[in-house]
């Protein structure tokens, strides 16, 4: 309290050299303050943006990243650290403990977020037949799995070895990769598709120039020279994603990441880079975005397999997906490599086997397969037509079916249970696994609905056909895919339609209602993300984009192979979407920081509880914070010892005399004489207060009138000394206002009554507050209350929180736009005007009835329409 | 209010270049820096209202440069830009003095409200300074 010290010392002397320097003294005091205010204010306000944002995310089911709960989380904490700071600068050391409180839930908040940390240690490279089950957080689901199918099924699975999740984060550590991946993540605006594409590939541009380590990479070369050794000379490798919180259940990732086939020895550490880089593709990005899955938690680990040449391969379910009750198997082969099959470019031939040890074929549903894919002569994939006689004929023999069968029931029993298995059979006829995971299965659930849809008697049937290869009804306008870059118009809500069924296509899965398509299967990558994300899929359909007409609304029903015509009640949004991503681990991770950010315990401001030990949250550091700034910041009114002479006295044809100091920037110009005119007042609460203390004339003590009685009220401003006595300094019985352009404080002592208005009122919605005190008045205490009573009803039918403690009452209004403040101020300054005709009626129940219409009529006209 | 004198550092030129036109066009008056030490040198010779300061950069990041800043140059504000979220260096940055931490991408209103707001607490005297405990 120098500062005011300071004031009074100089009082002593009081020279007009000395006081003008006590006024620039408070001035620059009210600048600071009024600073630190606005400065807190606006931090309080970024703070509940943030939390804002994580708690609609929390509760809405639009996706989001670790990105998006870091920044939001960061924002919080450094907003709110920033308010506690700014508190501190309008009331130093008053409020130490809130630092505490706040390092405390920082420090909650950070081993919330911790586990997201990358893991160290083991080796880089580890060959399959060293991957023990314990090592998926090393290997890779994928590649462990096939380790563990060769060693406990003595099922034959293509010899190889792994680069490990520690290869990957050397990679990536070597070039400090990790921090700007994040960083381009974070800076990225996740709603623009556009932004969206070019932060995918420039985090894949990055991964794709960084050089591998040179341990790495001597140890992928030892590794692939021991495969070609034992391979022969002619073996070329499979390099297949197999990254971490990959083929989970329900998060398979079927398609979503590269597998690069027929790779050449010499261009292995190449491949890799490659399908390390497809961690980051716009599908595999939106995936995870999709099922709350952080990138960082997605260590890509990469398989190199020797290249099996498949005679037939293709995709063994060990039951029904789309149908929980039928508990038979079913396999689809294609010629060649099972690229046709998972990739949806054809429909594939269909066996189904009864769920027996060994098996039984049920039946045979040989499809026409125009195309097939080898490995190419050099290196890669090439696709060929088939002959006349692969076209018509089935690829997979009934007794090969039964052998395939035998090991998946022995898979199925390994696991406990139902699997998706990808197969090969070659030249000799010996059945080779090639992936191994758990089968997501769905049920339709609805087979009435199914059956009400064809019973409708409006509903018009475009199209029958396919195979369920997702469960489900919606419906949406079409939207038929012919060209890549179509994908980037799919509409929101939109009904697929396309000629194959390619894994790319799972990039638009979040935005579509349904996905109709010629080509594929259920054993495709794109049916599993389809069924993962509860988006109903009808594949196989063909003729189906001849059927489907462009941007017309039609009602998928999947479950029963059929389309109709327009939106059909009952049928609609059948589908069996997860409401949100509550129990994704971003989403778990969310929800544990959201506790200690989001919720708000601390609510009564008058309680005893309301302190800095109480605060369990931040929202709760931020709520009591405000609350005392306010108090802080409208206490300079009382605290600053304003006094006479300070001020100029404003001149505005009324008897009464009213004071203005001017804080800042309250006049329009500087001003050098005593006195000072309405038009040079440039502060937004004073001139909407003036306005509504000057808008309607005092008629004088109720039951009596004139000029003289007038005059006689009027002295109680003019000339305090003739007012009540009971107030003895003569300091306190001024009426002023002190000013800036956006604040104002008007003490005021009319009457028996001393009222405080303090206001800010500017621009920013978030820094607008009025604060009403009201005081005193003759009368007993009774009539007190009364009086009160009927004020704090008038204030609030205006929007006012009130609150009244023995005879004074406080009013209060924060955040409101401008004109509705302004609006408030004029009936504020009405009241204080007139809220004395009270005193001598209160004790009349009629006639105060009467005055609570008029002033309700006055009021009404001041503030306009609502 | 006087022209607000304000540099932008950062380590990537296509960043720099928009939010350099963004701020002129808010009539501020914006030079620019493509490193730590270059923000220091430029400085030393002519300093600035406000300074606004990426976090992560190579050879010296924005932390270091932010307590050069405010040991050589305390009459200087500082708010911290960054693409990196991270709570400890955000309540780190701001104890170290700076007057605010955001987070890219930053919409342009916000990035000028905590100018102007370091910009005013750095003339008044706001709690970006050593707090003066006889003043209070």
């Amino acid at each position: 309290m120098g500062w005011l010290t300071r004031i009074f010392q100089a009082r002593r002397g009081s020279p007009a050299a000395e006081q003008a320097g006590e006024i620039e003294e408070i001035r620059q005091r009210f600048r600071f303050r009024f600073n630190e205010f606005r400065q807190l204010l606006a931090a309080n306000n970024q703070a509940l943006e943030a939390m804002t944002e994580l708690e609609a995310a929390l509760a809405g089911d639009q996706p989001f990243g670790m990105a998006f709960v870091r920044s939001r989380t960061t924002a919080s904490i450094s907003s709110v650290l920033r308010i506690i700071r700014h508190l501190d600068a309008l009331a130093p050391g008053k409020y130490a403990a809130l630092s505490t409180v706040f390092k405390s839930i920082q420090a909650e908040i950070e081993a919330a977020l911790a586990p997201h940390a990358p893991r160290h240690g083991g080796p880089q490279v580890l060959r399959l037949d060293q991957i023990t089950p314990d090592m998926t957080d090393l290997a890779g689901s994928k590649a462990a799995r096939l380790a563990e199918v060769a060693a406990a099924v003595d099922a034959e699975v293509p010899p190889g070895f792994v680069i490990t999740a520690e290869g990957y984060r050397r990679f990536l550590a070597a070039s400090r990769l990790e921090e700007e991946i994040n960083r381009r993540i974070q800076a990225a605006n996740p709603q623009d598709t556009d932004q969206f594409y070019a932060l995918s590939s420039s985090i894949q541009g990055l991964i794709l120039e960084a050089p591998l380590p040179d341990d790495l990479a001597a140890d992928i070369h030892t590794a692939v020279a021991d495969l070609v050794r034992s391979c022969g000379p002619q073996t070329s490798l499979a390099v297949r994603s197999s990254a971490l919180a990959e083929d989970l259940e329900g998060a398979s990732f079927a398609g979503q990441y590269l597998s690069l086939l027929n790779v050449s020895p010499d261009d292995v550490t190449e491949a890799y880079k490659e399908v390390a880089a497809s961690l980051f593709s716009v599908q595999a990005m939106l995936y995870r975005l999709r099922l709350g899955i952080a990138h960082e938690d997605s260590a890509m680990c990469v398989a190199c397999l020797r290249m099996v040449r498949p005679r037939s391969s293709g995709v063994l379910y060990t039951r029904n997906p789309v149908d929980l009750q039928d508990e038979t198997m079913l396999v689809h082969s294609v010629w060649g490599l099972p690229r046709a099959v998972v990739d949806g470019l054809v429909t594939p031939d269909a066996l189904i086997l009864s769920h027996d040890d060994p098996p039984q074929v049920l039946s045979r549903q040989v499809a026409d397969k125009a195309v097939r894919f080898d490995c190419a002569e050099t290196t890669g994939v090439a696709r060929a037509p088939t002959t006349v006689e692969e076209r018509r004929s089935c690829s997979l023999s009934e007794p090969e079916a039964v052998r395939l069968g035998v090991m998946a029931m022995a898979l199925e029993r390994h696991y406990g249970q139902p699997q998706d298995i990808e197969w090969a059979v070659d030249r000799d006829g010996r059945v080779i696994i090639l992936q191994c995971r758990p089968l997501h299965r769905m049920s339709p659930g609805r087979k009435a609905a199914a059956g009400r849809g064809l019973g409708q008697p409006q509903a018009r049937l475009l199209y029958e056909g396919g195979v369920t290869a997702a469960p489900g009804a919606a419906a949406g306008p079409v939207f038929r895919l012919t060209r890549q870059g179509d994908a980037l118009s799919f509409p929101q809500g939109g009904v697929l339609v396309a000629s194959q069924a390619l894994p790319r296509w799972a990039s638009l899965l979040h935005k579509a209602a349904a996905v109709v398509a010629e080509q594929g299967a259920s054993a495709s990558h794109l049916a599993n993300v389809a069924r993962e994300m509860g988006v109903p899929a009808l594949f196989g359909a063909i003729g189906a984009m001849d059927a489907l007409k462009q941007g017309s609304m039609v009602t998928v029903d999947a479950d029963a192979s059929r389309v109709y015509a327009d939106a059909l009640p009952g049928l609609e949004n059948q589908n069996p979407r997860p409401a949100t991503l509550a129990n994704t681990p971003v989403h778990r991770t969310l929800k544990r920081v959201a506790e200690l950010v989001v919720p708000l315990t601390l609510l009564d401001p008058d309680s005893p509880d309301f302190s800095p030990a109480n605060c369990r949250t931040l929202h709760d550091i931020t709520r009591f914070c405000h609350e005392q700034s306010v108090q802080e910041m409208f206490r300079f009114g009382k605290d600053h010892g304003y006094r006479e002479g300070m001020g100029k006295r404003l001149f505005c044809g009324v008897p009464m005399q009213w004071w203005v100091l001017n804080l800042d920037d309250g006049f329009v110009r500087e001003e050098q004489g005593p006195c000072v005119d309405l038009e040079n007042i440039a502060s937004i609460p004073m001139r909407a207060l003036w306005e509504g203390m000057m808008a309607v004339p005092w008629d004088g003590p109720p039951g009596l009138s004139g000029a003289g009685l007038l005059s006689v009220m009027f002295q109680a401003t003019a000339n305090p000394a003739l007012a009540s006595g009971s107030m003895g300094s003569r300091y306190a019985q001024r009426s002023y206002f002190m000013i800036s352009k956006n604040y104002c404080c008007l003490s005021s002592r009319i009457g028996f009554h001393f009222t405080t208005v303090e206001a800010i009122v500017g621009e920013r919605l978030f820094e607008n507050s009025i604060r009403f005190h009201f005081k005193g008045g003759a009368a007993d205490q009774d009539r007190r209350q009364l009086r009160l009573r009927l004020l704090a009803d008038i204030l609030e039918s205006q929007g006012f929180r009130i609150d009244i403690r023995e005879d004074r009452l406080t009013a209060a209004l924060d955040n409101r736009e401008r004109p509705f403040l302004e609006a408030r101020l004029r009936a504020l300054g009405y009241m204080i005007m007139h809220a004395r005709q009270l005193d001598m009626v209160m004790a009349d129940p009629a006639r105060v009835e009467h005055y609570r219409h008029r002033f309700e009529a006055d009021i009404k006209t001041l503030t306009g329409p609502q | 209010m006087s022209e607000i004198r304000v540099m932008l550092v950062d380590d990537e030129p296509a960043f720099l270049g928009t939010l350099q036109k963004r701020l002129v066009h808010r009539k501020f008056s914006v030079v620019t820096a493509r490193c730590g030490e270059e923000c220091l040198a430029l400085l030393e010779q002519d300093p600035v209202d406000v300074v606004v300061l990426d976090v992560k950069m190579p050879v010296m990041d924005g932390i270091e440069v932010l307590g050069e800043i405010t040991r050589r140059m305390p009459q200087v504000a500082v708010v911290l830009l960054t693409g990196h979220a991270d709570a400890a260096t955000a309540v780190g940055g701001i104890e170290g003095g700076a007057f605010d931490y955001l987070l890219k991408p930053v919409a342009i209103d916000d990035l000028v409200y905590a100018i102007e707001g370091a910009y005013q607490s750095k003339r008044l005297g706001g709690p970006s300074q050593p707090l003066d405990t006889s003043q209070g």
